[in-house]
């Protein structure tokens, strides 16, 4: 195979796993909450700079800090829901208000993090370091790892979902508040759950990639503008359309990078995605308008 | 009988509601005064020794606030959540500026294009988004934002500058005033393109077309069944917000002598949000008063530094959650309460409700 190939199919699954990653959290908090958090970015900043301060302050190895960085991140969003989210819980104007406040709350963790640390990159180190290469392109260890943990994420959330009682009533949730409600499933509390797993699911995606992209109190916005992206294309609240969308926007990005030029990258995307919401409004799984009046 | 009750009703013209009319309730007065007292201020503020300073900060109060309005008149009044206001702000700025800066233009005669060309990009960005609802406006808005920052930053040389945006573009000229002589006439250029902008706001939020822009808020599958046109609608109010946006975004570039690729970056999407959430989100005077404390506020937190945007987002968090009408209301209940020549207060505008979306699959 051709070196470009390889390039392009290797950078097209890394990337692929890793939007992937970041919008099955975004995806499972659509998708039973109905918040769009644009917190999420700041979030996935939160776990990684908990992990930074662990490695470097305190000297400890990448292992102990990658647990360490998730728990912080589900604890903030915990935080987040508490202060944030539960106050307008069945209120009118849940849209508006959470949608301003996770701005808000994006903007206030991007100052303390220049306030706390400073606004230079920083670099995690890899959970795996080392590389290997296949036809001239270098493939690393922390990629695969990368790959990897999102595929079994994905299977994990989706038996999660699927078996325990805890998935069952999120899923419940999901589909109707007020009839879980009387089911005597603690709708707030799931809530709260859902939104956890979700900044857990940020911290994680945070520790992971930050040996690739760097560290900065901004790193998260871009991300989150992808998983976005690969919410939306795979449809809002399917956990099989994130996956599968990761996979189809980060082959096609990788492709269009490595044989049209990086400059073109972006704004084909960005045309498939439009494309893409004429002729399937609801995404490639999205649950239709009709069958939800 | 009947037939002359029917006759006399239908010659008698029928009384309309002052609650359905709370527009008819602004006394002329109070404008007139209002226009006299911006009309002086200037010659007044001259007297300080910060003056300038201050006429300035109008300037810049105005400027916003002819953005933060065109903003709320779409997301708070049409529930549309565009986030390409800046975009478009910037669209504006940079078609008046390249006709100057390129092809030698008097600026009074360039910026009138600016609002041409925003609203020609506004129909770019409205035919394919305006269709799709909430999340997928965002997005799409977003990543508008986005490629019109790239085209900013990484297009031709006589658009990008060299990557820092365009920096020598002619300012206005009047005749040969210079030094304050000429910050009034800015001063009054900039309160002309405010005036305009908020009676043409207040009068299409007062128009039917309003009326059926906040239906359709706050119950779209109604508004839609009584005969709505949804698209055509806030088509027409998108097009109305990129016309002052691009006004703004072109005064805007003859003012600062160029406009910089650093107005895409995300504070400057925060600031005017913040505007719009603490005045008051959906309501005529919100935006007006948000700009007016956002700037006022940023004198003094600028010193803070980082503190200042720490601040501002949980300023942003707080108010969302706990006083989501923001303050506008409060100020429009106290002035009916107290000052209010008579009748009776006008409904309080209902904050607009979550449409039922999402599920899990």
């Amino acid at each position: 195979m051709s070196t470009q190939l390889v390039q392009a199919i290797w950078g097209g699954v890394l990337f692929g796993s890793v939007y992937g990653l970041m919008a099955l959290g975004l995806t499972l908090v659509w998708g039973a909450v109905r918040l769009l958090n644009l917190a999420h970015g700041a979030i996935f900043v939160v776990g990684s700079y908990v992990a930074y301060f662990v490695v470097s302050r305190l000297n400890l190895p990448i292992l102990v800090a990658l647990p360490i960085g998730v728990l912080a991140a589900a604890a903030f969003a915990y935080l987040m829901h508490l202060t944030f989210i539960r106050p307008v819980i069945g209120k009118p104007g849940f849209d508006n208000s959470t949608l301003i406040a996770t701005v808000g709350i994006s903007i206030a963790v991007s100052a303390a993090a220049i306030l706390i640390f400073d606004p230079q990159y920083k670099v995690i180190p890899p959970v795996i370091a080392g590389n290997f290469t296949v036809s001239d392109v270098q493939i690393t260890k922390q990629g695969l790892l990368v790959i990897g943990t999102s595929l079994a994420l994905f299977g994990l959330v989706y038996l999660f979902l699927t078996y325990t009682r805890q998935g069952m009533a999120i899923r419940a949730v999901s589909q109707q508040q007020e009839a879980a409600s009387l089911m005597s499933i603690p709708v707030v509390r799931t809530y709260g759950l859902v939104i956890a797993i979700s900044g857990a699911l940020a911290g994680l995606a945070g520790v992971l990639l930050s040996p690739f992209f760097f560290l900065n109190p901004n790193s998260g916005f871009n991300p989150m503008i992808q998983a976005l992206i690969v919410t939306i294309f795979g449809g809002l609240g399917s956990v099989r359309g994130a996956l599968v969308a990761g996979f189809v926007l980060g082959i096609f990005e990788s492709f269009v990078e490595v044989f049209y030029g990086v400059a073109w990258a972006q704004p084909g995307v960005f045309l498939l995605i439009i494309l893409m919401l004429i002729v399937r409004p609801n995404g490639l799984f999205g649950i239709g308008e009709v069958r939800r009046l | 009988m009947s037939t002359q009750a029917g006759v006399a009703a239908g010659v008698a013209r029928p009384k309309l509601d002052q609650a359905a009319a709370p527009w008819r309730r602004v006394s002329l007065y109070t404008v007139g005064a209002v226009a006299l007292l911006l009309l002086a201020l200037p010659w007044v503020l001259l007297r300080l020794d910060i003056g300038t300073y201050l006429i300035t900060l109008l300037i810049l109060f105005f400027v916003q606030a002819v953005v933060a309005q065109s903003w709320n008149l779409i997301m708070g009044y049409g529930g549309i959540y565009s986030f390409a206001q800046v975009a478009l702000f910037a669209v504006g700025g940079w078609t008046s500026g390249v006709l100057v800066h390129s092809l030698g233009w008097n600026p009074f005669i360039a910026i009138l294009f600016s609002p041409i060309v925003a609203v020609i990009a506004a129909l770019g960005i409205g035919l394919p988004t305006l269709r799709l609802r909430g999340v997928y406006v965002v997005l799409l808005t977003l990543a508008f934002h986005e490629l019109a920052r790239v085209f900013a930053v990484t297009g031709p040389r006589f658009i990008s500058g060299g990557g820092y945006g365009l920096v020598t573009v002619q300012t206005f000229q009047f005749g040969n005033a210079i030094g304050d002589q000429r910050t009034i006439y800015l001063y009054y250029l900039a309160g002309l393109i405010f005036a305009i902008a908020t009676f043409v706001i207040w009068r299409v939020i007062h128009s039917p077309l309003g009326v059926a822009m906040t239906a359709l808020r706050d119950s779209e599958t109604y508004a839609v069944s009584r005969g709505i046109n949804q698209f055509r609608v806030r088509m027409v109010l998108f097009t109305i917000s990129a016309f002052f946006t691009g006004l703004a975004g072109g005064y805007s570039t003859h003012y600062n002598g160029g406009i910089s690729t650093t107005i895409f970056d995300f504070p400057r999407i925060i600031d005017l949000l913040a505007m719009i959430v603490i005045g008051g989100w959906g309501t005529f005077g919100g935006p007006i008063l948000g700009a007016g404390l956002v700037i006022g506020l940023d004198q003094y937190l600028v010193a803070l530094g980082e503190y200042q945007n720490l601040l501002l987002g949980l300023i942003l968090a707080v108010i969302a959650v706990f006083a989501p009408q923001g303050l506008w209301p409060m100020i429009r209940n106290a002035y009916d309460k107290y000052l209010a020549p008579e009748g009776t207060p006008p409904p309080l505008e209902a904050p607009p409700t979550a449409p039922l979306e999402g599920g899990l699959s």
